[in-house]
This record gives C-alpha cells, structure tokens and sequence, in this order.
C-alpha cells in the first residue's frame, strides 16, 4: 500500500484528533477548539457544508422524479438500507447502500450509517431526553450489565451546557423520571393529544404522563442562534434533506461551523480510520492512521489526545483493529470486553386507532416534534415479569379525505375540491429498553476486507424474553390506554423488526468503575490507554429508553473538558 | 414465442429503437426512454387517452396537459418490481383486443362515456386461474395502476401544486385545535 506521509511529521501532528464528524465527535471537536486545542477531525465520508451540499432541500414535491419513492432497483440492491423510514428519493444521498460498505449479519441486523461529515447528525429524529438516576441506577438495582461509573449529578450542568448550545424546545414538565433542562419554549400538543393527556392523569393517576417531546428544534432566542448562523425552525418536516435554516441541530449547521471559526479545527474528510497508533516505549497512543478514501494511500496523524467518536459500533471496530504487541486483542481491550454488551432500542411494536369525538377540530400548520411517554414500568420498583421498560412515541392527527372515487369530470372535481375530513387517527410506538448481554457482540470478520483492507464487522446482536415480554406488555397497556381514553378500531403490530432499525445500537466499550469489567472509566478515557477517549453510543453502559443522541452530546463536551484539565496538569 | 415478441426481443437485442412491424399498426418504435418495458410510441399515445379519460381536460387542465402518460411510464418503469411491469405491460398489450371484444370499437372510436364504464369496469374485472382470467387480471392490474398514478402524477404535478392547489415548503405556525368552521377550505398541499 503506497503511503503518503510526505510532509512532515510536524505538519501532521496536532493536539487533539477526533475521529468521526457526527454528533459526538463534532461536539468533541467544538469543545477542545473552543478551549483553544489544535484539533484535526478526521472524517471517512465526503464533505458536506451546511446549505451548500443539501441539493434537495428546496425541492418540490413534483421536481422528485419518482414524487419521493426509491427505485425498485435501488430497493433490490439495497435491502437494509430500503428498511428505513428516512430513507427516500429527498435524502437517499445521505445515508450508506448495503453495496457500498458490507457487514456480516450472524444473525439479521440492519446497521443505518451515515457517511459524510456530519454523519447521522443530519438525518436523526431530533428527539432530546435526558436520563435521570431511575436510568443511570438500572444496572446496579436491577443486576445486569455493570454499575455505571457516574450519575446524573455528574452529567446534569453538561446537558444544561449542550441543550443552551444547540437549542432544545420543551416544557417544564416537573416529571422525576425525565428532567426539565434548559428549553426554549415547547411546541403544542394538538387538542386531541391533550385530550389523551388528560385522560392519563384520570385513569391512572400521577403515574403516566404523555408530553411534548423535547426536541433539538430552534424555537426562541433568536439572536443567540444568530451567532451560530441558525434561525428559527420553520416547521419544514424536511429535516432529513438538510435544513437551509439550521432550524434543528446539526454538526453540519452548528458545532463543525463554529469550531472552524475558531481557528483551531482542521477538517480532513475522506479518512477511512485505520487504527489507532499506541507507542509501547510511551505507553500511549499517539496518532491515528488512516486510508484515504479516494486514493487508497495511507496516511498518519499525530496528537497528544485523541477523541474516538465514530458511531457505536464503527468505534469498536476501530478499537478492535488497532492491534500492537501490547493490546494483541485491540487498543485498551484487557478485560477481553470490547465489542461484547452491544444493546440498542426495541422499536418492534405499535398500536394506533381512531378517535370519534373533537370532529370539530383540525389543525393546521407544521411542527417538528409530538408526544412522549417517559417510561412508567418498573420506574421506582420492580413490578412486572420483565426488567427495565419502555417510552413511547405518541401522536395524533387528521387528513383531509382523498377520494379518488369515479372518473373524468366527477374524479377530477373530487380530487380538487376535497371537503370531507378523515377521522382522527392516534399512534404510538414502543422505544424499549433492551438489556446488554455477553452474547450480543460485534467482531472483525477474520477473512472479509472492506475496499480499504478494513476487516468487515461482524455483527451477532439479538433479542431476548425480556424483550418479548416487553413488546406483549406495551401492546397490552397502550391499548388499554387507547380503550380508557376511548379510543375505537385499535390496531396493534409487532413488525419484527431486526435489531439495528432502530439507530440507536449502543455499547461494546461500557463505561465502568473496575477495569477487569468495563472499558472506559468515569472519564470516558480507556482505563489502560487513558490518552484515549470514546464518547459516543460504544461507551454506553445500558441504554435506558431515552434517545441517545443528547447524552453522547453531554458525554463529549464533558470528557473534552477533561482532557483540556488532564493536559494542563 | 410469437412473431411479435420475438421481433420485439430482436429490436432489444438490437439496439432499441427499431421499426417494428405489426398488425395493428404499420410501424411502432419501442420507446427507449422506458429501458425496462418494452412500450411502443403507440402504446403510450393508448395510454395518454386513458389518462385523459381519467382526469380530462377542461377548464382546469387534465392529466394529459401535464404529460402524465410519461409519469406513469417512468414509474412503472423505475419503481415496478419484474413481475408488476410484466403484469402490467401484458395488461397494455391486450387492452385494444379486450375493447375491441367488449365494445366492438376501437378505443379512441369510443365516446366519452363508453370510454369511462369501459375503464371503471375494467378495473373491476377479477381473474380466476385460467389463461383467459390472468387476461382479466392483467388488464385489472394495468387499469387500476394506471389509474393511481394518474391521479399522483396529476396531483403532483408543478400546475396543481402552483396554479390550483399551491403547495407551500413553509406551512406556517402549528395551532393544535383549529376549528373547521373556521377555515374556508381544507389545505391538502402543505
């Protein structure tokens, strides 16, 4: 393989490397240049630069060939890819094909990437939770997995930090179990939604509690996010295509701009990571070496830190190839864990129905979020057959009836003058917590290569009982919810989905107090490499139920932080 | 395999765009443009006077005005599966004879009415397992696939989504509770 290290050792070296341009490792990389650190950010993907490279993101429905649809031969040759819902004619640019990068499925996971600079930070659903201590104290309580390192008091004024930063609306909910932080005003629920609301609090108490989604959507202080070059949500719904307002966040629109601004971050995309270099004499690594994507050369980097944010499980394929003498099984992997106790979300089941009563009402307009359910199961006890337990989606709304009855002048009139509304339709999808085991694992493939001498991962992540009994538990409870609130025509699926779908694999570098159980310690550095930091879904301990993108936020600037104090030492 | 199939395969074998003859027309190219189906420029002028017939002309423009018969072709074409376009291009190819059979005429010799219960019944038309019942079945298939996406295509094409319905990227402010009363008329595009 021919190399490229032609210029000096010098002019490759830097203070910080940050491995991945998503939202960990972007938030990683605005973090250390705002604290005045020399960082390269290395990114396998191509350049995307916000407005500039989002060419379909003011399109009309009609200049979509295909009005949205994917073609039938993309869909054939691309079976996983096909499988998500945000894979479509507007945004199929910005996610991987299966023919692109393969993986080896053990058994069926459906692995969503994003590779570009930016990553999935330009394509995800915006949901912004945090965790509470009824989730960083699940382990420990309820006996699996290990005792995270650290509790909500210690990531609490970090949240508070990102959510400021990247603009998050919602409400003061006052819930335990789902904490307030630092919003912008929240978006309404629709007259319907309240409705079902307030039916909980009737039927059940204080116990369940259905709420707007705290979304990381642009709905107020304006002229903070001016300074960033953001604006205020217009209620697009057209997220995914990337948002010429930078109305939500994104690396693209927000952390990347402002770190360049700097002066301090040097983007490198196109770097296909390698591995990363450890120095036995130094007893750190110190550098990352990788394969350029376009003209398969090698190159290295140098740095005294280096920040390892390349989504969950590209991050332990990482690690499991940065092989020396002294970590023969990958970089920090002493314990034997890396790449074991991958979890992720269990999205496999909804339940939606009709709702006859407030036919007066319609809404109008857009928003960028709906309702949430934290989690009500098992919440300050152990009350059911299963461990742990599930939020949930919720939303309602109506559509104007289409008929396409009859022909000629009869169908053209009623296609053009739609006067009858359809019912309110109300859905909910499960978002369940799934418990990390041994037997959920990744693993380099030891014969199949990537286009850039990479090994294939190896994929072998499954569900268990726990997890069934959870799906029979929330197709049981929301509808009976639904039948309080009475609700009509109730259908609920469980569209056995694979693992993966969901996009929120998790785990495979735990965090831990003991180096002979977990990977990384309290710090996010690995416990034997501590120049060594991963803060993205690898490090996650458990999953909880919350949508994780806002604590891997809260996890890199956090760690960055830490390594900006460790280095002044 | 009968002599026009077999012309047929030799135009794709070919090159594409060859004459083609045959007897119901003295000459009919196979269109390139649709790589996948194997549709000949007369085909799809069938096609455009159903579309036409589906959503006509009038004061509003219809789904002919607005090159619908393309649309239909470029999806069935790109976002069909092998079987679907098969299914649907034998529905095309048998339509003239079922008219023929059904209404003793040829389809643009048909009046405006004769053509839409010509249409509407073909729709309904329901195949058991025999040769003739996959006829029906095609001819279903295709009439009702046609019919769908004449109604997208014309729905959202760049005249309605401008000139009748304007479709806006920006929908405004979200109200929850609207009250239907209230608005004079139900905004479907945006």
């Amino acid at each position: 393989m021919a190399n490229l290290n032609i210029r000096s050792r010098q002019e490759r070296t830097y203070q910080a490397i940050v491995i991945g341009s998503g939202i960990s490792g972007a938030w990683a990389a605005k973090e250390l240049c705002d604290l005045g650190v020399k960082t390269l950010m290395l990114e396998r993907g191509k350049d995307v630069q916000h407005v500039k490279d989002y060419p379909t993101t003011n399109m009309l429905p009609y200049e979509f060939e295909h009005r949205g649809q994917v073609p039938q031969k993309i869909q054939d040759e691309n079976p996983v890819i096909s499988r998500c819902y945000a894979f479509r004619e507007d945004a199929m640019h910005f996610f991987v094909k299966d023919t692109e990068h393969p993986y080896v499925q053990e058994k069926p996971f459906d692995w969503i990437r994003g590779y570009q600079v930016g990553g999935k930070s330009l394509l995800w659903a915006r949901q912004v939770q945090r965790w509470s201590d009824f989730d960083f104290e699940g382990p420990a309580r309820d006996g699996f997995a290990v005792d995270w390192p650290i509790r909500y008091k210690d990531i609490e004024k970090w949240y508070s930090h990102v959510e400021k930063f990247a603009g998050v609306s919602g409400n003061k909910d006052g819930l335990p179990n789902l904490p307030d932080g630092e919003f912008l005003p929240g978006y309404e629920l629709n007259v319907v939604e309240k409705y079902f609301a307030e039916q909980l609090k009737k039927n059940y108490g204080n116990e369940r509690h259905m709420i707007s989604s705290r979304c990381a959507h642009i709905n107020g202080n304006l002229d903070f996010y001016a300074q960033q070059g953001r604006a205020k949500c217009q209620n697009r719904n057209l997220c995914q295509r990337g948002c010429p307002f930078g109305g939500y966040f994104s690396s693209n629109s927000s952390t990347i701009p402002w770190a360049l601004k700097t002066g301090n971050l040097t983007m490198r995309p196109d770097a296909v990571v390698h591995s990363i270099i450890y120095d036995e004499e130094k007893g750190k690594a110190t550098g990352v070496r990788i394969v350029d994507r376009l003209t398969k050369e090698t190159e290295e980097f140098y740095a005294d830190v280096i920040f390892l944010n390349a989504a969950a499980l590209n991050s332990n394929l990482v690690l499991m190839n940065s092989t020396s003498n002294r970590f023969p099984n990958g970089l920090g992997n002493d314990s034997g864990l890396l790449g074991k106790y991958v979890a992720f979300h269990n999205y496999r089941a909804g339940v939606s129905a009709e709702h006859e009563g407030h036919s007066e009402y319609t809404t109008s307009g857009g928003r960028p979020t709906s309702g949430y359910f934290p989690r009500f199961r098992n919440v300050y006890k152990q009350e059911t057959d299963f461990l742990r337990g599930y939020a949930a989606g919720f939303s309602a709304g109506r559509g104007v009836r289409t008929n396409s009855e009859g022909i000629g002048i009869e169908l053209k009139n009623n296609l053009l003058n739609p006067s009858e509304y359809g019912p309110w339709y109300v859905g909910s999808h499960m978002m369940g917590e799934t418990i990390p085991k041994e037997s959920n694992y990744v693993a380099l493939d030891p014969t199949l290569k990537d286009e850039w001498g990479i090994p294939q991962l190896k994929i072998s992540v499954d569900y268990d009982d726990n997890d069934e009994k959870m799906i029979k538990d929330y197709i049981e409870q929301m509808s009976e919810m639904f039948t309080k609130a009475g609700f009509t025509n109730i259908r609920t699926r469980d569209d056995k989905r694979a693992p993966g779908l969901d996009i929120h694999e998790m785990g495979g570098v735990r965090m831990g107090k003991d180096p002979k159980t977990s990977m990384l310690n309290a710090n996010h550095q690995l416990h034997a490499v501590p120049n060594v930091y991963v803060t993205d879904g690898a490090s996650m301990t458990s999953t909880s139920t919350q949508n994780p993108s806002l604590t891997y936020m809260a996890f890199a600037a956090r760690a960055a932080h830490h390594a900006v104090a460790e280095s002044k030492k | 395999m009968n002599r026009r199939i077999a012309l047929r395969h030799l135009a794709l074998i070919s090159g594409g765009l060859v004459l083609i003859p045959s007897c119901d027309f003295s000459s009919d190219d196979i269109l390139a443009a649709y790589q996948n189906l194997k549709v000949t420029a007369s085909q799809k002028t069938l096609l455009g006077a159903i579309s036409d017939t589906i959503i006509p002309a009038g004061e509003i423009k219809g789904a002919l005005n607005l090159e619908v018969p393309d649309f239909i072709l470029v999806m069935v074409n790109d976002c069909f599966t092998k079987e679907n376009q098969d299914k649907f291009t034998a529905g095309l190819t048998a339509f003239p004879d079922y008219v023929q059979k059904t209404a003793g005429k040829k389809f643009e010799s048909l009046s405006t009415k004769e053509k839409e219960e010509l249409i509407l019944t073909g729709t309904k038309l329901e195949g058991e397992d025999t040769p003739e019942g996959k006829a029906k079945a095609n001819i279903s298939y295709f009439l009702n696939s046609t019919k769908r996406f004449t109604i997208q295509g014309y729905m959202a094409s760049e005249y309605i989504q401008t000139e009748i319905i304007p479709y806006s990227l920006i929908p405004g402010e979200y109200n929850g509770a609207v009250l239907i009363t209230d608005l004079q008329k139900p905004r479907i595009n945006g």
